[in-house]
């Protein structure tokens, strides 16, 4: 039996390392980066945990002011007065009173001129027509039902009560006995007593 | 992101770590705020009550009811320096009492609005002492005319018409006014 000679691999799969060129040169962030000791890593996360908060604030408080009423068209010379002891706005025919104009629901039903140059309390025509009219479609459209007789009046502060008197007895003939004023909210201050003293 | 960390079984090697990812809550969060912006109303406007009490027309087949006058509380502001309260019913005067004109300016600037607050207390006062309907149950309320100068502002109409709202009873438990409005004709 003779001995088998040393195979020798033509590729050897480990060696020893050899000369390597510029091994002075110290590379020390390669060194770093892969012995894990580098600085901060580039990936940097957001914490939205405030972001996502605040969307929260806006959106309770957007929901707390919210009005499915909609806006009420406000002519931007008018201005209204404000009372504290106000209710909620109400679907209605709105008659506005602006400069010497009488307008409903936005087309014209007379002048207020006549009246302040008779100087006393009158009954205005053009608006008797036009709300006597729209009493009429209304009731047309709801046959059956108790016509509820409301009307909106948007009266700028410095009108006159001559004014607005008349144009109050006025929606009153015309079949609307119930009239609002429109104005703004005053916060309420010290209540008086509910119920007064007896009950 | 989102993380949520869950711890393993005690014998586990690792831990459970799982992401939400909150993107889809957030885009959901902004078209809310997108939408309640744009839907947003601002000036919030309210109304102020007056009623003309005018009778129903009479029915032919119906003897009409002989009803005794109610007592009516009249606010007359024709003086510059005083209001004048008038309770009567008919013709009888049951009180008349005085209310030195005293305004009080509320806002700044343009927005400056006049308030009675002498008014509204001398109102309740007197509501108090000859005020008709006062029960839980009645449905009827007290009846208040103004009898305003032809000249005066609207402003000043609005002061004196929330003035006499002032005073409040309760109907069927609800919060109501004791006093409805009404404009005298004259």
């Amino acid at each position: 039996m003779s001995a088998k000679p040393h195979r020798h691999f033509e590729h050897e799969m480990i060696k020893q390392p050899g000369r390597r060129l510029m091994h002075h040169v110290p590379l020390k962030f390669v060194q770093k980066r892969v012995q894990g000791g580098g600085g901060k890593g580039v990936n940097a996360s957001l914490n939205l945990t405030s972001f996502i908060d605040f969307l929260i604030v806006v959106v309770v408080f957007l929901l707390m002011s919210f009005s499915a009423s909609g806006e009420v068209p406000l002519d931007k010379n008018t201005k209204l007065p404000s009372a504290e002891n106000t209710v909620d706005m109400v679907d209605a025919p709105m008659v506005a009173i602006t400069g010497t104009q009488i307008l409903v629901d936005g087309t014209n039903a007379g002048s207020t001129r006549a009246i302040e140059e008779a100087g006393r309390l009158m009954k205005i025509d053009e608006l008797h027509n036009v709300l006597k009219n729209k009493r009429e479609l209304w009731k047309q459209l709801n046959p059956g039902k108790q016509f509820p007789g409301v009307v909106v009046l948007q009266v700028d502060k410095r009108v006159p009560a001559l004014v607005v008197k008349s144009v109050f007895q006025t929606a009153a003939f015309a079949g609307y006995p119930n009239v609002s004023f429109m104005c703004g909210q005053i916060p309420k201050t010290d209540k008086g007593p509910p119920g007064g003293a007896h009950h | 992101m989102g993380g949520v960390s869950v711890e393993g079984p005690k014998g586990g090697r690792r831990t459970l770590d799982s992401e939400i990812n909150l993107i889809p809550m957030i885009d959901l969060f902004i078209c809310c705020i997108s939408f309640l912006l744009i839907t947003a109303v601002w000036s919030h406007m309210s109304r102020i009550n007056a009623n003309a009490q005018v009778p129903s027309p009479p029915r032919p087949d119906q003897e009409p009811e002989k009803v005794e006058p109610e007592k009516m509380l009249t606010v007359e502001m024709k003086q510059d320096d005083k209001f004048v309260l008038i309770w009567k019913s008919g013709a009888t005067v049951h009180n008349t009492s005085e209310v030195k004109k005293q305004p009080v300016e509320v806002g700044e600037g343009s927005d400056k609005q006049v308030r009675y607050p002498d008014l509204a207390k001398k109102i309740q006062e007197e509501w108090t002492t000859y005020g008709s309907h006062k029960n839980d149950n009645d449905p009827k309320q007290d009846q208040a005319i103004i009898s305003v100068d032809n000249r005066a502002p609207f402003s000043d109409l609005i002061a004196v018409i929330d003035a006499i709202y002032q005073p409040k009873r309760t109907y069927k438990g609800a919060d109501w006014t004791s006093f409805n409005v009404t404009f005298s004709a004259r």
